[in-house]
């Protein structure tokens, strides 16, 4: 039963960073329509970045999570002024292969700056474990839990209790009609998009320290997170959080009892399953139009 | 004297010419540019391959890697592990993709826009799971060696046509490309390939026409995960060694990359794009690890600027200068 406890222990924290990186994919599509593929490398560069100010430049954890916030956040206004603002009356299958060429760019940039070997992310307190009894969990990965909460429930304040979070609600729900009401939604959309990549970068940094840093591991996050975009329902947050928080452990579960190579086939297969009989996901309130 | 002005500018004129040299060139060239050339091959057979679900039918199926990794394990387990013979084993391969295509595509085409490409996405991240953990059938991450070259074809006035040397072997390769190239050729002329085209533009008016779609659809993502297990059937006898990683959906992503840098829905783009991407960098013998940033970069770049690839811009500028009429196929993009 322990060993029951401990799974759903693990799952819950690595849940919290496909809530993260999932919340962030959600809002950039139900915003700009942008499958944004390049999220996960987002959260890559956002971790190299915490990496490189906390070990080259010595600097303190939390002013690197900020700045590397800041810095993806600014990332993500580059990206969405160069390129998907020019491309959005393209159709949707371009505007994800643009974020597939993005991803191809961060993660050969990432391969030229910092090599293919692995990277230790060390901060003085990652290392110590906490003990609950029989269950253990690394200081790191509470820092990841207690750090999702806080920044999920700034998110949620921000975008239900300020007026320019409703106007990215009210621009999610009804493009033209946000419009008509006097809403720049390219204004609200320039914010979505810096909004989703700072939580990547958050994701990132939050990470960082509890794994080895290479230029690939975004791919692994990235796939569940759309997987639980889809499965809790395209452009929802409270979807996107229930459905990485469901995949996070079924995650952890399938690599604890049956296999870790089979995992991601495993919430893959679950993410098909749902597509084919719910394509609307679990809390999505319509299907995708051509 | 106008008609053979028009001829001399016709396309049929540069296809000839690019024929020409494709035959021509090789043989007063070294073994290194050969080898570079079978691989501009097969990788312009998998582009075609794209191009058939992606260029012309408008879906976008990042599982074309793992085609092309079904059809070259395939073919290396039925002759490695079983002793076939390399023309049966080619045929049960592709016969064996084609189903497999088949059977995904039921479900997956049910799909569209970006459901449709992360299933197809998630179907090649389980395939490469399979072909590293499934150790026993596919020798898991060492890969599977001693994939047998093409069996000599005997010729009707006595001797035969071997495939041992690396010219030979580019010889073979290309062959197929044209077969290909003059079945998609047909394809799109056709009626099929004409609602194909169809679909890719708007796929509810063309349903509302009285025509499946659906089974529209999977023809032409059978056809593509065949034209894959062609091209991975060839890189396998021609590498003679397969490890899991040319499945590995990134290889789907670089030949969709290839394939809209040349441009998407035309007969040529698969080869300009195969050309410009693959072997530009590998004729500089630029650093692996700079392949990835500066296919992207390029990627990018056409997608902001022109979209319509490679052969857009012919198009763009050769309609500038003759004024002549642009005939596109493909879905609008851009």
């Amino acid at each position: 039963m322990t060993e029951f406890f401990q799974y759903i222990l693990n799952g819950i924290s690595q849940g919290c960073i496909y809530i993260l990186l999932a919340s962030g994919l959600t809002l950039i599509f139900g915003i700009m329509n942008v499958p944004n593929f390049a999220q996960g490398h987002l959260y890559m560069v956002g971790a190299y970045f915490g990496f490189y100010m906390v070990m080259s430049l010595a600097m303190n954890y939390w002013l690197a999570l900020i700045l590397s916030t800041i810095a993806l956040g600014f990332i993500g206004l580059l990206l969405f002024r160069f390129v998907f603002y020019p491309m959005r009356d393209t159709p949707e299958v371009n505007l994800f292969v643009a974020a597939m060429a993005l991803l191809m760019i961060l993660e050969g940039a990432a391969l030229y700056f910092f090599g293919t070997e692995t990277k230790w992310f060390v901060v003085p307190f990652s290392r110590k474990v906490l003990t609950f009894g029989d269950l253990s969990l690394p200081v790191q990965r509470v820092i990841v839990i207690l750090g999702t909460l806080v920044v999920m429930t700034f998110l949620h304040l921000f975008i239900k209790k300020t007026s320019i979070g409703a106007t990215l609600e009210a621009t999610a729900q009804q493009r033209e009609g946000a419009m008509l009401c006097g809403i720049k939604v390219a204004r609200v959309s320039a914010l979505a998009f810096m909004i989703g990549t700072g939580l990547a970068g958050i994701a990132g940094v939050l990470i960082g320290p509890a794994v080895l840093l290479e230029p690939t591991m975004g791919m692994g996050p990235l796939l569940v997170a759309f997987s639980a975009v889809v499965f809790g329902g395209m452009g929802s947050i409270p979807g996107a959080i229930l459905g990485a928080f469901i995949l996070g452990l079924v995650e952890s579960l399938a690599s604890g009892y049956i296999s870790a190579t089979y995992s991601l086939t495993f919430v893959f297969g679950i993410m098909i399953i749902m597509l084919l009989f719910r394509p609307k996901g679990l809390l999505g309130k319509e299907t995708w139009r051509p | 004297m106008e008609t053979l002005k028009n001829l001399f500018y016709s396309k049929t004129t540069a296809w000839l010419l690019a024929l020409m040299l494709a035959v021509a060139v090789p043989p007063l060239a070294g073994g290194y540019l050969v080898s570079i050339l079978i691989l501009i091959c097969i990788w312009s057979i998998m582009c075609f391959s794209i191009n058939i679900i992606y260029g012309y039918t408008g879906q976008l199926s990042l599982g074309q890697a793992a085609f092309f990794g079904i059809g070259a394990y395939a073919f290396g387990i039925l002759t490695v592990k079983l002793h076939m013979g390399f023309w049966p084993a080619f045929l049960a391969a592709v016969v064996i993709t084609g189903l497999i295509g088949f059977l995904i595509g039921i479900p997956a085409l049910k799909l569209r826009g970006p459901y449709f490409i992360l299933v197809t996405l998630g179907f090649s991240v389980i395939i490469g799971v399979v072909l590293v953990a499934w150790v026993d059938l596919t020798g898991g991450a060492n890969g599977l060696a001693g994939i047998p070259r093409p069996n000599p074809v005997p010729l009707p006035w006595g001797g035969q046509l071997s495939f041992d040397s690396l010219l030979s072997m580019y010889y073979f390769v290309l062959f197929f490309l044209l077969i290909i190239m003059v079945f998609t050729h047909r394809l799109i002329s056709s009626l099929l390939g004409k609602t194909l085209v169809a679909i890719s533009y708007n796929e509810t008016l063309t349903e509302s026409l009285g025509i499946n779609t659906m089974s529209r659809k999977i023809l032409s993502f059978t056809i593509s995960a065949v034209l894959a297990a062609i091209a991975g059937v060839f890189y396998g006898s021609y590498n003679v060694v397969i490890s899991p990683e040319i499945a590995y959906f990134a290889r789907g992503m670089d030949v969709v990359a290839y394939l809209i840098v040349g441009g998407a829905g035309t007969m040529a783009g698969p080869i300009l794009g195969t050309l410009v991407l693959m072997a530009v960098p590998e004729l500089l013998q630029v650093v692996p690890s700079l392949k990835t940033l500066i296919n992207g970069i390029i990627l990018m770049l056409f997608l902001v600027f022109l979209p319509s690839g490679i052969t857009g811009g012919i198009d763009t500028l050769w309609a500038k200068i003759f004024r002549s009429r642009i005939r596109q196929y493909g879905p609008a993009r851009g």
